[in-house]
């Protein structure tokens, strides 16, 4: 007792929180012993049951050939209407279809925003002025607010996934739920574990704000609700992972005994590692979507000064995410082509290769977009306009890399137009359908984002540091250098075979990631002290502004649509990838057209009940946010941020 | 001294953008390949653009208004994709690009406070304003609105003759699987059976660039390359591929242009670079009559080469036509 009454003193309150932290993360080893012992159980069985009458049935694992005792059935050979249900004549997969994305969305939402409201309370935390601790917990805050609602949501439609496919899909969901049945009841338990943190969490936060040490428990609750998150997410995703390249299993689908050899399929890591990028980016794009929503209504300065500054932090997240996102989906297309060629070939140069397109148009969508609400955000910021005249450049930049990244390798035609010039490719914009053209342009994109973040970094301040000159030298060659050398391999790998042309992505990519980690630091370091113009007029953001970040938002949802629409049908006419055949009259690729309305059908649907979410944040939000400053500069009203937080 | 060198190489490019068009308007080929000279004809253009808005702003002092700025970039774009770049770009392309470039107008438009004043201030006089100037321009706009509109509408609905566009996949997916003479072959792991080094070891690709420049046809030539000189007697005489595929691989054969689309140009880093050797394989194997339904409208005329030729042969083929354009197949890993 007197051990955990020393802890509570002040000098070691952050060590109590670390224990506190340990235990809690001991605790969720607890849900995965079962699988441990699941694991254990076909080997211990083994040498009983070969005492036994009858002999063990031994097969190999379909993918990674390792032996193991057959567990479990085979895979049904199903057969239409029998093993399938129907509602009139609705397309069933387009109903699991919308089922599944609204859950995903709802799910990656309130996965994503704990992840926010983690480093918001955490950086409120180590605030030394405690106006700024209580707004960034006053915004964590919040942000938990709008998951809260999402999250009974999430939970619905969770269940309206389960009977649609129970209703449409038994026989294949009978099959799935055979083989991950222990991982699914942890799942649910693991759900029930993960509500109780987040209640706790909520409704506790005013109450453990009253002490430090308190608050270091509130962080840990924090904590371990993400980290309960993650695994739930983690196990989704292995069902899906399962599906597109199936392990654990033997060539008829007949379990192999060991749970983990089902998990650890071909493709978890990438497709894990992928997808909590672009939730978290995606979670970042809806809050500042809804504190755009909160600005456009707001009626006082000081409400619109803090959904503006709301709005910023959360794109800034959103955005931290959204820049390795393309890299880790670099090394999940890798990983699919090793797996199987026809794979990777259906989903890059074959079937889908022009729902890539459209993916494709969707990342330029972005980080345009991006750069556009940057532009805009610095017309609240005095002394700005020095850099005004340089905006229509970068505009040229991304504008001319986009060109290039948006023109296909495979055109589409009449056959008179194919005549006219003389061949599938065209002798110019040919050039720009292959991987050197798209790797330079993607990196340039991205490289003219980070400039234009390091210009509104410096936007409404002047350097003061001696050695301003040197560092505006080193800066510039820092993005001039990383720009040429993207630029020269990009023409170098004309020159050169593909195998080795791949390598060349390293280097352009460590260039990109040079201007973002070596010129953001710099530019930071620079504007230590630096002498201010005025303060940034929060507030004031352009309405042009508040609808870039709403167009951001609905990029990433439509973003996240079409790629989990091209995820799912790679696999073609198989519910399990050369296991389980789909015997349904669904069972063929959409044409371009129709997924592109379901997917937009998607989007709104989603949209139309995150309005409703919004909105209800609205009608529980009686509170006015912290008013800090009454008369801002220049006779502004509103919130002024320092330095360091923007 | 900087402006009127910016004006030379203007002029220089200028007059070889102007001979190169007479060239092509004379039926020749021009002097340089014509993948390269249109790309010095759109740097001519822009830099003239760029030369023309210099004279106009800074010289003679022209102040253009925004939403007319706005105009004359379209227009530009519009006649450098359409007329400018050679051969025409296919419809579709240019409908990607003219959006994109619409899109870009706006932003360039709205980019900063000023710019978004100089640009919707008159559109707001148009809409606002009680002038009789504002009122004739509000007339002409609710009038031609409907009218372009409904114009729209009907070039939309009115029957057309038109060929429709065809969504061609150049390089379909492979089965996981092929039959070839009474074998099943495993696409996802089959190897070339002849990339072999002197030991008649597997040959790992990338190793055999050091044979890339040695005479296949050397007494003392390596294993590998003795094998791709029975590919190149394939290629050139028992199959004859080259009447199509052409004697540089570059798809220009004798008979290529009775195709459309003309054969595969092996030398072009976007085909046989770009893939497997198994699938390189299948592909020869199968022909034209053998690619997937998402091929569609298999427009392809090689014949299935199963028929004609033995596995090994098949494979020394593809041999002899990675080490002629020394081009490495494509390798995922182990």
């Amino acid at each position: 007792m007197s051990f955990l009454k020393g802890l509570c003193h002040p000098k070691r309150m952050k060590w109590g929180a670390v224990a506190l932290l340990g235990l809690f993360g001991l605790l969720l080893l607890l849900p995965l012993m079962p699988i441990q012992a699941i694991a254990d159980e076909a080997p211990a069985g083994a040498p009983a049951a070969t005492e036994g009458a009858t002999a063990v049935e031994k097969a190999k694992d379909v993918h990674w050939k390792i032996e193991g005792i057959v567990s479990g059935p085979p895979a049904p050979k199903l057969k239409y209407p029998d093993n399938y249900g129907t509602y009139g004549t609705f397309q069933s997969r387009t109903l699991i279809w919308v089922a599944n994305q609204q859950h995903l969305y709802f799910g990656s939402f309130v996965l994503a925003v704990p992840m926010f409201v983690l480093v918001m309370e955490l950086v409120g935390m180590l605030q030394k002025d405690k106006r700024m601790a209580k707004k960034y917990d006053d915004l964590a805050h919040e942000f938990m607010k709008i998951s809260l609602t999402a999250y009974s949501i999430t939970a619905i439609l969770g269940g309206v996934l389960i009977f649609t496919f129970l209703a449409l899909y038994p026989g294949f969901f009978m099959y799935l739920a055979g083989i991950f049945r222990p991982v699914m009841h942890i799942y649910a338990l693991l759900f029930i574990l993960e509500s109780g943190i987040l209640y706790v969490y909520y409704y506790g936060w005013d109450r453990m704000n009253e002490s430090a040490y308190l608050k270091w428990c509130h962080l840990s609750l924090s904590v371990l609700l993400n980290t309960v998150g993650l695994i739930l997410m983690f196990f989704a995703n292995t069902w899906v992972a399962f599906m597109q390249s199936p392990s654990g299993v033997d060539e008829q689908g007949r379990f192999l005994g060991n749970i983990w050899m089902a998990i650890h399929t071909p493709l978890v890591i990438p497709i894990v590692v992928h997808r909590i990028l672009g939730n978290a980016a995606f979670g970042g794009g809806v809050v500042a979507a809804y504190a755009a929503y909160r600005l456009l209504a707001a009626k006082s300065p000081e409400e619109k000064a803090h959904y503006d500054w709301m709005s910023y932090t959360a794109m800034f997240m959103g955005v931290l995410n959204l820049i390795p996102l393309p890299f880790a989906g670099y090394w999940l297309m890798r990983e699919v082509y090793a797996y199987r060629q026809q794979m990777g070939i259906t989903l890059m140069g074959g079937l889908l290769a022009w729902v890539f397109i459209m993916q494709a148009t969707m990342i330029a969508t972005l980080f345009v977009t991006l750069n556009y609400y940057l532009w805009t955000a610095m017309g609240r910021m005095p002394g700005a306009e020095r850099y005004y005249k340089y905006f229509k450049y970068m505009l040229l930049v991304l504008i001319v890399s986009t060109l290039t990244w948006l023109t296909p390798h495979t055109l589409v035609m009449t056959p008179a137009e194919l005549k006219a010039m003389g061949g599938a490719q065209h002798p110019v914009v040919g050039n720009y359908g292959v991987m050197s053209a798209k790797n330079t342009a993607i990196n340039t994109i991205i490289t003219t984002t980070v400039l234009c973040f390091c210009i509104y970094q410096r936007a409404n301040k002047v350097p003061t540091v001696k050695w301003a000159r040197i560092g505006n030298l080193a800066l510039a060659a820092i993005f001039v250098g990383a720009e040429l050398n993207i630029l020269f391999l990009g023409i170098y790998g004309y020159y050169i075979p593909a195998n080795v042309r791949i390598g060349l992505s390293v280097p352009q990519v460590c260039s990109t990631l040079s201007t973002l980690f070596i010129g953001v630091t710099l530019n930071t370091m620079m504007l230590k002290n630096a002498r201010s113009l005025g303060e940034v007029r929060w507030g004031q953001m352009s309405v042009r502004g508040a609808y870039a970040l709403f167009l951001l938002a609905v990029a990433f949802t439509w973003t996240m649509a079409v790629m989990g629409y091209i995820r799912s049908s790679v696999r073609l006419h198989w519910h399990v990838n050369e296991i389980m055949r789909d015997a349904s009259p669904w069972a063929f690729t959409n044409p371009i057209g129709y997924a592109g309305n379901i997917n937009s059908m998607n989007v709104l649907i989603f949209w139309t009940m995150l309005l409703f979410v919004f909105w209800l944040g609205s009608l529980t939000d009686k509170k006015v946010p912290a008013k800090v400053k009454e008369a801002a500069p220049e006779g502004i009203v509103g919130e002024t941020i320092p330095v360091a937080s923007h | 001294m900087m402006k009127q060198i910016v004006f030379l190489i203007t002029l220089v490019i200028g007059f070889l953008a102007a001979s190169q068009m007479a060239f092509a308007g004379g039926g020749a080929t021009g002097f340089i390949n014509a993948g390269t000279f249109a790309l010095v004809i759109e740097l001519g253009v822009a830099l003239f653009v760029v030369f023309l808005a210099w004279i106009v702003k800074d010289k003679l002092k022209i102040g253009i208004p925004k939403l007319l700025q706005g105009v004359f970039i379209w227009i530009a774009a519009y006649i450098v994709f359409r007329v400018i770049l050679q051969p025409p770009i296919p419809f579709t392309l240019l409908a990607v690009y003219m959006g994109i470039i619409t899109i870009a107008i706006f932003l360039y438009c709205s980019i900063d406070p000023d710019s978004w004043e100089q640009f919707s201030e008159p559109i707001r006089a148009m809409l606002q304003d009680d002038t009789g100037k504002a009122k004739a321009y509000r007339y002409v706009t609710f009038t031609a609105l409907p009218l372009l509109i409904g114009f729209g509408t009907y070039s939309k609905m009115v029957p057309k003759f038109e060929e429709p566009v065809e969504l061609r996949t150049v390089h379909p997916a492979p089965p996981a699987s092929i039959n070839v003479h009474g074998e099943i072959i495993d696409l996802q792991r089959v190897l070339n059976p002849f990339r072999v080094d002197n030991e008649g070891k597997y040959l790992d690709v990338g190793k055999e660039v050091g044979d890339f420049k040695n005479n296949p046809f050397a007494e003392d030539a390596s294993q590998y390359l003795k094998n791709v000189k029975e590919g190149g007697e394939i290629f050139f005489g028992t199959a004859g591929c080259m009447f199509c595929h052409g004697d540089n691989l570059d798809g220009k054969g004798m008979f290529a242009f009775a195709f459309n689309p003309i054969p595969a140009n092996f030398a072009d880093p976007g085909t046989i670079a770009q893939l497997q050797e198994n699938f390189v394989f299948w592909r020869v194997t199968k022909g034209g009559p053998g690619v997937p339904r998402e091929t569609f409208p298999w427009a392809s005329a090689m014949p299935p080469w199963e028929k004609h030729l033995t596995k090994d042969e098949m494979w020394k083929v593809i041999l002899f036509e990675y080490w002629h354009t020394e081009f490495f197949p494509r390798t995922f890993g182990s």
